[in-house]
């Protein structure tokens, strides 16, 4: 994100200050990508902002403090991902699969915020930790809003849901930490298998996964 | 002479004293909040002797996973083996057997499932090591047909523990038996073979 003209430019002090905020939440995903969590410093998030130490802490009390609020950025910016590709899809497997490819498209284009959603935030405490449960909960009523029953058996409980996003979630996370972010997109069609499965049955599964890929 | 046995024996207890009264303080306050005072209180043994078999609160804690870890993991193999030739029985017996554990040991359930992925560095390294000894049991015990998607055990085990975690969680240990169910379905249906018919032909 580029800083702004230093001096007098005009500029109303509220969008001076959001844009001071939002190349902090970058640059502390970006330092926490690059350096880890013990070399991210306050220093080295305002260093990589261009923010002076005074404006950082302005906005936040201390790296913790910024450590979350980019974390409920991230969550944020993929949640609106996720709901502008599901908007223009009527059927529930296009949805998913929509859902789905948003979420490993920004996951591959945005690596530092990968990293902070799904390495980093597991690792921060349990008031972070808390946040990622939160966030993977979130897509279970919205995965189980119409969702097909399958033809043998009855429909499948939260429960389902929850395993199919918490098992999607942990893989995701498994593959980030191997560094694999940015070819998250190639594995979309073995996770919308797993995620169809329980739905529609394994062949149909793997009919629709290959079909959407 | 004094018997050796019965010393050993409260040793043993006391241990277990203590890794429990971790477990407890942690699933009512969290980790960070526990201290050492509190578990010797909680568990009724003197300060030393709580250091005399552990380093500090993280040993007690990693003490504690490795103890309810090798407890569950070796109920799940034995019911798993239990039911050797017949896949989907097994799984049904391992989930049993995991879900019953999780049911009768909610505090243990809990920093096993939940607390040691956020307590120290070294405890979620143990969790990931733990995760991959169950994706190493899926891999052995459930079939693998053709073309399964190589990342199956993984997303079915992660799958899994996450349900368990939402479970204690909301504070419904107890009742985690009546997930069986659902969760032998969602295991089964990923694992079942293609149909005959138009099997394989999208790779």
């Amino acid at each position: 994100m580029k800083s702004l003209p230093r001096g007098r430019h005009g500029l109303s002090r509220e969008f001076v200050a959001r844009n001071q905020l939002d190349r902090l939440l970058d640059s502390i995903a970006e330092s926490l990508h690059e350096h880890g969590y013990d070399r991210t410093t306050v220093s080295v998030i305002t260093a990589h902002a261009r923010v002076s130490k005074s404006d950082f802490y302005r906005h936040f009390q201390n790296k913790d403090e910024c450590f979350v609020a980019a974390y409920d950025d991230a969550v944020e910016r993929l949640r609106r991902e996720v709901t502008d590709a599901c908007a223009g899809e009527a059927g529930w497997t296009e949805r998913v699969a929509a859902a789905l490819g948003a979420v490993l498209a920004f996951l591959a284009r945005e690596p530092a915020r990968a990293d902070l959603l799904f390495v980093e935030g597991l690792r921060a405490g349990p008031d972070v930790y808390a946040r990622f449960q939160k966030a993977v909960q979130s897509f279970v009523p919205a995965l189980r809003e119409d969702a097909p029953v399958p033809e043998r058996g009855s429909a499948p409980g939260d429960g389902v849901a929850e395993a199919v996003v918490g098992g999607t979630a942990s893989l995701l996370s498994r593959w980030i930490l191997a560094g694999e972010s940015e070819e998250l997109e190639a594995r979309f069609p073995e996770i919308a298998e797993f995620a169809l499965t329980p739905y529609v049955g394994s062949d149909e599964a793997r009919r629709m996964a290959a079909r959407a890929a | 002479m004094r018997p050796a046995l019965p010393r050993e024996f409260i040793a043993l207890h006391k241990r277990n004293r203590i890794m429990t009264a971790l477990a407890e303080l942690t699933a009512e306050k969290g980790y960070e909040a526990t201290k050492i005072s509190d578990v010797v209180k909680r568990a009724a043994v003197a300060r030393k002797t709580l250091y005399d078999n552990f380093s500090g609160k993280e040993d007690v804690f990693l003490a504690a996973f490795d103890m309810t870890v090798e407890e569950a993991m070796s109920r799940v193999e034995e019911s798993c083996a239990a039911a050797e030739d017949d896949w989907e029985g097994a799984t049904e017996a391992g989930l049993e057997a995991l879900l019953a554990y999780v049911a009768e040991q909610p505090a243990m359930a809990r920093l096993f499932l939940i607390e040691a992925q956020s307590a120290t560095p070294a405890a979620s390294e143990r969790y990931e090591q733990t995760v991959r000894r169950f994706v190493e049991m899926a891999r052995r015990r459930l079939p693998h047909e053709e073309p399964l998607p190589k990342t199956l055990d993984e997303t079915v085990v992660g799958g899994v523990a996450w349900i368990l975690s939402q479970q204690v969680r909301r504070g419904k240990a107890e009742e985690a038996p009546e997930l069986l169910a659902e969760l032998r379905e969602f295991v089964v249906e990923q694992y079942r073979a293609p149909a005959k018919e138009g099997a394989g032909k999208h790779r």
